[in-house]
């Protein structure tokens, strides 16, 4: 297949992209000890992606034959030159970029089809059958797992080759807990982007299980919280949310030009000194984080970007026409989900940098605050940065010591303001998302995570 | 032979090839879609595009054990027939597990325009231009940041080994844009309005953009609000934010039958305000979902869900109706991509005898609220989160924009205490729903 788009890209009048994917898909999903989904799936297709007039068009297809490639070609091609008529700017080019040439496999040495259907199904049960036993109290269960493998060939006529392979194992619980007809849930969830091993090491499906349980019972008895600004210590999860939802959205180049609140503050301070924030296809400090990829779907070799540096914004997350645009060098953010997709900019992995303050020292230095940890129910954010997100687990902090669930926490506020708000930097480090899926447009399988941060932001609560 | 005898003959194909390696019963249900659209970003035409796919979904029944399996790589197709017989032997058994009869029903009408066949990337393109331009019109300081106009057409097509074997078209005219007004330093909140149609005559882009351009300068310049506890009356779209994925999943049959929903032990019960009644129509003319039959090749009706405030009625489909001795509602939902679930339809909520100034007459501090912003727990019914697009009303008026202000209650609560429903409705994304006033809500100034 490489050798046959190699030779289609090189024979097209104009810029090209090919893009072959095939993705196979498992999952198995459990709610009270019934099987509620046993299915897999097979996808392929190729995108194709030609640059006309400064116009892109796109189109694809699933006949994978030479004919059947070459009216995808024609199509995308005619797209691009209906648009160029409409289009008031034109793309000026594509800048250059290190194209990714070369195999890239699944950083795994236990891949995940060396463990049968069987297997899976009965872990699966198991755990379901965990949660129901965790309390008396626990009226429903329900536990899934699933898997993504997807083989892509990405050929460009001005140079990618790459072979890229992706495997993406994750693990999600829920439990409902009721009590006098009032009902509350906890859940949980893990993701990699490697093999089985590596993601039953990250968090064993049990302590999930177990956590989820928890979650749910104690919420039963806990009041809501009362409203308004607070010093907050959040755990990785939410800084991951924060870093990706609220932060991460605002520098895609692509938002900022459609009027973020990022635009013009290149080089400027955004965020206290002691804040660093980076979207990178590597997987820093922990393996195996789910946006990790070599390769863009743009053929471009990824890298570590540095979004934020001690505070000042230093760069966007850009696609090779966003990078012509500002005049710096494509950061490997340009992705696409299916075949069926056109790549746009998308993130990553994104993280803040861990700091030098222990957990301990985070938390004992807060009067009166909350501890935060997790994305609960619900969570949008702005292109001005301005955003909300349920939080899993949301505890007093009194005098320093940890202290009583309350329910229903939400933590607003702009994300820039609650940046600008760090005093303490934990020196711990987690990827949290692993088992998120990313919406603009089209999905993207992305990870996200920190240390321990310390801050001001507003806790949604009761009058 | 048209699409239509081709996909079915594919159907029956694999409905064959399935029993012969050993399955008891078979659904095949495929799916051809043609799309075309075409995208705005930063205020220009971004891409356009032009797709099709066609996806066969394969359920199958051995001793009761279910496996499902789809692809798109058709010419492989007995080796997804082979798989989805292992996966199925792999499974638990389940006496709810069978497949229901056929039943006879007259098709929806006027779902399918034939000129959407000759509706091109150059049509979809004059689309897009007419939504940016149609904000240049309404102020300089506008940008459609996103929107996306999209023609698509499906062709359906379910084959059973009980007998169903229906195939069906539609066309589908979607389009959205996202709005925000920049003056200076000061970003107004982004505004979303949606629709959609089935025939090429009745797409109009115009007041779809116009919409979402009056809200976002409506909250440029927005200041701190105040805090209270008081009446917040949700624009159509923040009711679908706050409202319909909790409806959605208090009325699913399978949250019922596992124990997570509270209104599934009270149907029967009054659950809400007798101003509200709810009800869903998957043959509601020109609705966004409207289909004549459902994921399983059920026939959709009209299902009313919440008559006066009491909850009546659950969604179901066939494994739910059968674990729970109910009938099916025909709420069949997914593609051939998944296995059937069960999901709204066009849900509706009814319009009240007050009109939206009515309603805004009455209150003496108050907030209007356009979209929300927030999370909504579907189990517990809290809900948290910041009003956007938010306007202040004082002593029964409109009195100024507000930013940073949230909004907290608990669905179950403030539908009992639901003081107002509006005459007015507006299609949303996945509803049409009217303006509603609740009371009690905790509004928190930042």
């Amino acid at each position: 297949m490489q050798e046959l788009l190699t030779r289609i890209a090189n024979q097209s009048s104009g810029w090209i992209e090919l893009r072959f994917q095939e993705r196979k898909t498992k999952q198995i999903a459990v709610r009270n000890g019934t099987l509620e989904e046993s299915s897999s799936k097979r996808i392929q297709g190729i995108g194709v992606r030609a640059l006309i007039d400064g116009v892109f068009g796109f189109a694809s297809t699933t006949d994978l034959t030479e004919q059947g490639i070459l009216r995808a070609v024609a199509a995308a091609q005619g797209a691009a030159r209906t648009s160029s008529g409409a289009k008031k700017h034109r793309i000026k080019g594509l800048a250059d970029a290190s194209m990714g040439v070369g195999t890239f496999p699944v950083p795994t040495t236990d891949p995940l089809d060396n463990h049968s259907l069987e297997e899976k199904l009965a872990l699966v049960m198991t755990i379901d059958e965990r949660i129901r036993k965790g309390s008396s109290l626990i009226v429903s269960s329900s536990t899934s797992y699933g898997e993504i493998q997807d083989e892509k060939i990405i050929v460009t006529s001005d140079g990618a080759k790459a072979h890229v392979f992706i495997s993406i194992p994750e693990f999600r619980v829920m439990a409902v807990a009721q009590k006098d007809g009032d009902q509350c849930f906890g859940n949980g969830a893990n993701g990699v982007n490697g093999g089985w091993q590596d993601l039953m090491s990250l968090t064993p499906p049990e302590e999930l299980a177990d956590y989820a349980v928890r979650i749910a019972v104690e919420q039963l008895d806990a009041p809501h919280p009362p409203g308004g600004l607070a010093t907050v210590v959040l755990d990785p999860g939410l800084v991951g949310v924060l870093s990706h939802e609220a932060i991460g959205h605002s520098v895609e180049a692509d938002i900022v030009l459609g009027g973020a609140i990022t635009a013009n503050k290149m080089n400027q301070k955004v965020a206290s000194e002691l804040v660093t924030m980076v979207d990178s296809g590597v997987s820093e400090h922990r393996p195996h984080a789910t946006g990790t990829l070599a390769v863009d779907d743009e053929g471009v070799a990824t890298r570590k970007t540095t979004l934020i540096e001690n505070g000042i914004l230093r760069s966007y997350l850009h696609n090779r026409e966003t990078a012509a645009h500002f005049g710096v060098e494509p950061t490997g953010n340009a992705r696409a989900f299916e075949y069926s997709d056109a790549p746009i900019i998308r993130m990553r992995n994104t993280y803040i940098e861990p700091g030098v303050t222990p957990v301990e020292e985070l938390i004992a230095g807060v009067e009166d605050g909350f501890y935060m940890c997790g994305l609960g129910f619900g969570g949008q954010a702005d292109s001005n940065a301005e955003f909300m997100f349920g939080v899993r687990e949301a505890r007093e902090i009194k005098n320093g010591r940890i202290g009583k669930l309350v329910r229903g926490a939400t933590i607003s506020g702009n994300a820039f303001d609650v940046l600008n708000s760090v005093d303490a930097v934990g020196s711990d480090f987690r990827w949290d998302l692993g088992a998120s899926t990313c919406g603009k447009s089209q999905s993207a399988k992305v990870d996200a995570g920190g240390p321990h941060l310390r801050c001001k932001g507003t806790i949604g609560g009761r009058q | 032979m048209n699409n239509e005898t081709i996909l079915r003959e594919r159907c029956r194909e694999a409905l064959k090839l399935t029993k012969s390696h050993g399955a008891d019963e078979v659904e095949v249900f495929a799916q051809t879609v043609h799309s075309i659209s075409a995208d705005i970003e930063k205020h220009d035409l971004q891409t356009s595009s032009s797709q099709q796919e066609t996806m066969v979904g394969i359920r199958a029944l051995v001793n009761q054990q279910v496996g499902f399996v789809c692809t798109n790589v058709l010419d492989d197709l007995e080796a997804t027939c082979v798989d989805v017989v292992k996966l199925a032997k792999a499974s638990p058994k389940d006496e709810n597990n069978v497949f229901a009869d056929p039943v006879t029903f007259e098709p929806v009408p006027d779902l399918y325009d034939s000129h959407s066949e000759s509706f091109s990337v150059s049509d979809a393109v004059a689309q897009t231009i007419r939504m940016i331009e149609a904000a240049d019109a309404i102020d300089p300081r506008l940008v459609i940041g996103g929107g996306t106009f999209s023609a698509n057409r499906e062709l359906r097509c379910i084959v059973t080994s009980k007998g169903v074997d229906l195939a069906e078209k539609a066309s589908l005219f979607t389009y959205y844009a996202l709005a925000t007004a920049k003056d200076g330093e000061k970003v107004s909140n982004m505004a979303f309005h949606f629709d959609a149609c089935h025939f090429v005559k009745d797409v109009n882009v115009v007041p779809v953009t116009a919409r979402a351009c009056q809200d976002a300068l409506g909250s440029l310049g927005a200041q701190k609000g105040e805090s209270f506890v008081g009446p917040v009356i949700l624009a159509p779209t923040a009711v679908e934010d706050v409202l319909v994925g909790l409806f959605a999943f208090q009325l699913n049959a399978k949250n019922a039958l596992r124990g997570s929903s509270r209104w599934g032990k009270s149907l029967g019960e009054a659950i809400a305000h007798t101003s509200l009644t709810v009800t869903d129509n998957g043959r509601l003319p020109g609705g966004v979902a409207t289909r004549s039959f459902d994921r399983e090749g059920m026939p959709h009706r009209e299902l009313v869900l919440i008559d006066a405030g009491v909850a009546i009625a659950l969604m179901h489909n066939g494994y739910t109706a059968r674990a729970m001795g109910s009938t099916n509602t025909a709420h069949a939902s997914g593609s051939a991509r998944s296995t059937p679930g069960i999901g709204l339809t066009n849900l509706s909520i009814q319009p009240g005898n007050k009109s939206k100034d009515d309603l805004i007459a009455d209150v003496k501090q108050g907030l209007l609220v356009n979209r929300f912003s927030g999370s909504s727990n579907p189990i517990s019914g809290d809900f948290s989160g910041v009003a956007k697009a938010a306007t202040l009303i004082k002593n029964g008026k409109l009195d100024r924009p507000v930013t940073g202000t949230l909004i907290a209650g608990n669905v179950f609560e403030v539908l009992k205490n639901l003081s107002g429903v509006s005459s007015e409705t507006e299609r949303t994304f996945a509803a049409t729903l009217p303006y509603l006033r609740l009371e009690g809500i905790s509004v928190t100034a930042e």
